[in-house]
């Protein structure tokens, strides 16, 4: 009985727009990502963790 | 060539002064500390009260059901939460070279934290629960909780607007993933009726329920458990390996495939049931695809360390996030292992299941937390770390109390599932009591015990020794710096697309979004096209007044944390349990309790398969009825008194969610509950029981017991 009510649900269209979706996307961002103009720029911003602002100078705080 | 030129000095650019605010952060971190340490002394309880039942102490608060949902919260959200809102808002303030929106919101969504942690300790102990694993708090702390995150949205994303760095770096992606996500996953999980101030009904029942509930539970663990983390890694590894990430690349498309994929993974919890199998393989293939963005996390998180694998033999944080790395490898490599029906026959409902799970949260989480409690403690309070030598002590007891626990669930779970499907030629269950199994792994459950207490002495280590690097340093002063505000000159007009989207947080925050709206309206479906293909069935009648009151008492007391409610279409689980479990048994299921683990034998065809006194003295004292049992005894069921006083309002509330219950059923509910359960009392004081019981919530639970399965027993067999 499961098997047979479940048959009547069948909407296969769903998981495989979720399909091509995830594919397109992903073409697309790998594309962008890894076009060689932009290594450099990568580069760059994987470095922003390791920036660190000027001191300009300090004030008392709190103990 | 276009570049990164946020702060690149320039003449027309402005100069402005700002300072972090530290303070909050160092309160997180208090708090972090102080949660971990009772989470992991809950989770040692808990883990002792398996190995030998008399750990449960015989008191109603501090017995396994109620205790378990208490270590769950506060291990993901008091400890992991608290963690994660330190490490956000110290990595966030020096990735965009702004202070945080607004001090009094930060104060806000830390107290206010702290105030649902406390509420969650105040209530789960004495039953107050909603019945659905992980999401146990009661609907007022519910909403407390969306108020707060709201807070803590508004707060980030204020900070983001006032930014000075004009790319928004990949740790703050998945933060807002994860702000989001968080967001989404709870108020559609949460939708529930009240009954009073401390009681409500989900809104969903039965398969809908299980399905939304196991979206949510899949997710938190996705998006509280990784998510954050992985962006903390992304800031936190490179910082203290003083080294940039290793592919910066690779973390972008980390990060698009992982917010796509995950959400969809929901169903691996609930294959073989009645969930649609199309459902069921759809969450097992994007489980599966799940090795790939997962593994390249751990590849880019690991490899960043290239160069200073020197500084991880001496360096206690480096240490701890190489070790944290290593186990969210093993961890997301096992998971969608997991995740393929034909594993997961073996794994699901045994203990194999909760090793994983600690794979994750104390190899992953608590691993990766030590390691930025060690880089942040002693630079929030200006010193030096007290002592490295501690520190390595605690890493080697962390890590051995995991691999104890770890290798002992795999042994109980792969012993308990073969013990299980064994059948003789003749298609006889070779351990037809299901205590067989149990007695067989207890040994193993004093190994986990131990190794958990290893793992609780580890973090009591790791706060002395962060105590006392708090308490040499000082917090001194707040230090003041300058960078250019963001303006024009900071656009990168020839950009690629992607480019000037991570320029665009909030664009880019609605794209995530659609991201896992995708693949949770896929997953949704079929739940709310539920009642298309769960045909109704005439025998199943919704419960009698008297079994509501029932599986409200097994709801309190947390009885869904060791036994399941669904029998699998297996060989050896229709020999053991009975009929296969059918989705239109579950229709007036609010919530459904259809359970993770099997610590005790499934219950969905418990119903009229003992007499009423077997289960009176099996509540009492389960030994005296099956010998070698672990469970609890449930003494106070005996004195406690049935709660009829919001009979009427739960019938009300049910039927507002489609339970069809009449007028008249409604108006003489209290009538007809005392009826039953006088006839069940009846039977019981002819047995020599004492009159008194007749009005005891043990007599509404074996009613309960009683009902369980036995509508769709009825019903012509499949």
């Amino acid at each position: 009985m499961k098997q047979s009510v479940l048959s009547h649900f069948d909407l296969p269209w769903l998981p495989v727009t979720g399909l091509i979706l995830f594919v397109v996307c992903f073409a697309l961002y790998t594309y962008w990502t890894f076009k060689k103009s932009n290594r450099p720029v990568y580069e760059q911003a994987s470095l922003i963790p390791l920036e660190e602002p000027t001191k300009v100078s300090s004030t008392q705080g709190r103990n | 060539m276009s570049s990164v030129q946020s702060n690149a000095p320039s003449s027309n650019r402005r100069l402005e002064t700002f300072s972090y605010d530290d303070q909050i952060v160092r309160w997180f971190v208090i708090a972090t500390v102080i949660w971990g340490a009772v989470a992991l002394l809950l989770g040692a309880v808990i883990a002792f009260q398996l190995a030998d039942w008399r750990v449960n102490l015989g008191l109603p608060w501090t017995t396994f059901g109620r205790l378990r949902p208490l270590h769950t919260n506060a291990a993901i959200f008091a400890f992991c939460g608290n963690a994660i809102f330190a490490g956000i808002y110290f990595s966030h303030q020096r990735l965009l070279k702004a202070r945080l929106f607004n001090d009094t919101l930060s104060k806000v969504h830390f107290w206010g934290w702290q105030f649902i942690i406390v509420s969650a300790a105040l209530t789960l102990p004495f039953g107050i629960t909603t019945g659905k694993e992980y999401a146990e708090l009661e609907w007022p702390i519910d909403i407390l909780i969306t108020l707060i995150w709201v807070v803590f949205a508004v707060n980030f994303f204020g900070t983001i607007i006032r930014r000075r760095e004009r790319h928004i770096y990949v740790a703050i992606w998945f933060y807002i993933a994860t702000i989001l996500t968080v967001a989404v996953l709870h108020i559609v999980n949460s939708m529930e009726l009240p009954v009073s101030f401390l009681k409500s009904y989900s809104m969903y029942a039965g398969v809908q329920d299980a399905l939304v509930q196991w979206w949510y539970g899949h997710n938190a663990v996705a998006f509280f458990l990784t998510t954050p983390f992985l962006g903390l890694m992304y800031y936190f590894v490179p910082k203290a390996a003083n080294r940039p990430v290793y592919s910066y690349r690779l973390s972008i498309i980390h990060f698009w495939s992982l917010v796509f994929i995950y959400i969809w993974a929901g169903p691996h919890h609930l294959l073989y049931t009645t969930l649609p199998e199309w459902a069921q393989t759809l969450g097992m293939i994007f489980s599966v695809s799940l090795w790939m963005p997962s593994w390249g996390g751990m590849i880019n998180g690991l490899m960043t360390l290239r160069g200073v694998w020197n500084k991880v033999r001496t360096e206690p944080g480096l240490r701890f996030m190489a070790t944290s790395l290593t186990f969210y490898g093993m961890s997301t490599f096992e998971g969608p292992l997991l995740s393929i029906k034909s594993i997961n026959a073996i794994a699901h409902f045994t203990d194999w299941i909760p090793g994983h799970v600690h794979s994750g949260t104390i190899g992953w989480n608590y691993m990766l937390v030590a390691g930025i409690l060690f880089y942040l403690v002693p630079k929030l309070w200006n010193t030096e770390l007290y002592s490295k030598k501690l520190a390595h002590a605690q890493f080697w007891l962390a890590t051995i109390g995991l691999v104890f626990y770890i290798v002992s669930m795999w042994v109980a779970g792969i012993t308990q599932s073969l013990m299980w499907r064994a059948m003789d030629s003749s298609g006889k269950l070779l351990y037809p009591n299901f205590i067989e199994t149990v007695v067989k792994i207890v040994p193993m459950y004093w190994v986990r015990a131990i190794g958990g207490t290893l793992v609780l002495i580890s973090f009591i280590m790791m706060m002395y020794n962060l105590y006392k690097t708090a308490k040499k340093g000082k917090v001194g002063e707040e230090e003041k710096f300058e960078a250019y505000a963001l303006d024009d000159s900071s656009v990168e007009k020839e950009a690629s697309p992607h480019r000037k989207l991570e320029g665009w947080p909030m664009v880019f925050a609605v794209l995530s979004l659609i991201a896992i709206l995708v693949g949770s309206a896929i997953e949704i479906v079929p739940s709310l096209l539920s009642d298309k293909y769960i045909v109704k069935m005439d025998v199943i009648k919704p419960y009698s007044p008297l079994e509501l009151l029932g599986r409200d008492v097994y709801i309190k007391e947390g009885c869904y944390l060791c036994h399941s409610q669904t029998v699998r279409p297996m060989a050896h689980e229709v020999v053991r349990y009975g009929k296969a479990s059918e989705a239109a048994e579950f229709v007036y299921d609010h919530p459904f309790q259809w359970g993770s683990k099997r610590t005790g034998p499934d219950l969905a065809r418990v119903g009229g398969k003992y007499n009423d006194m077997w289960h009176y003295r099996h509540f009492y004292e389960p030994r005296e009825v099956t010998p070698g049992s672990i469970m609890p005894r449930y003494t106070w069921l005996f004195n406690n008194k049935i709660e009829y006083k919001f009979l009427v309002k739960k019938m009300s509330v049910m039927k507002s969610l489609g339970v069809p219950y009449s007028a008249e059923e409604i108006q003489n509910s209290v009538m007809n509950a005392q009826a039953q359960a006088k006839t069940i009392a009846d039977g019981l004081v002819s047995s020599g029981v004492p009159a008194a019981i007749m009005d005891k919530e043990i007599i509404a639970l074996i009613a309960y017991m009683q009902r369980i399965g036995v509508d769709y027993s009825k019903a012509e067999a499949p």
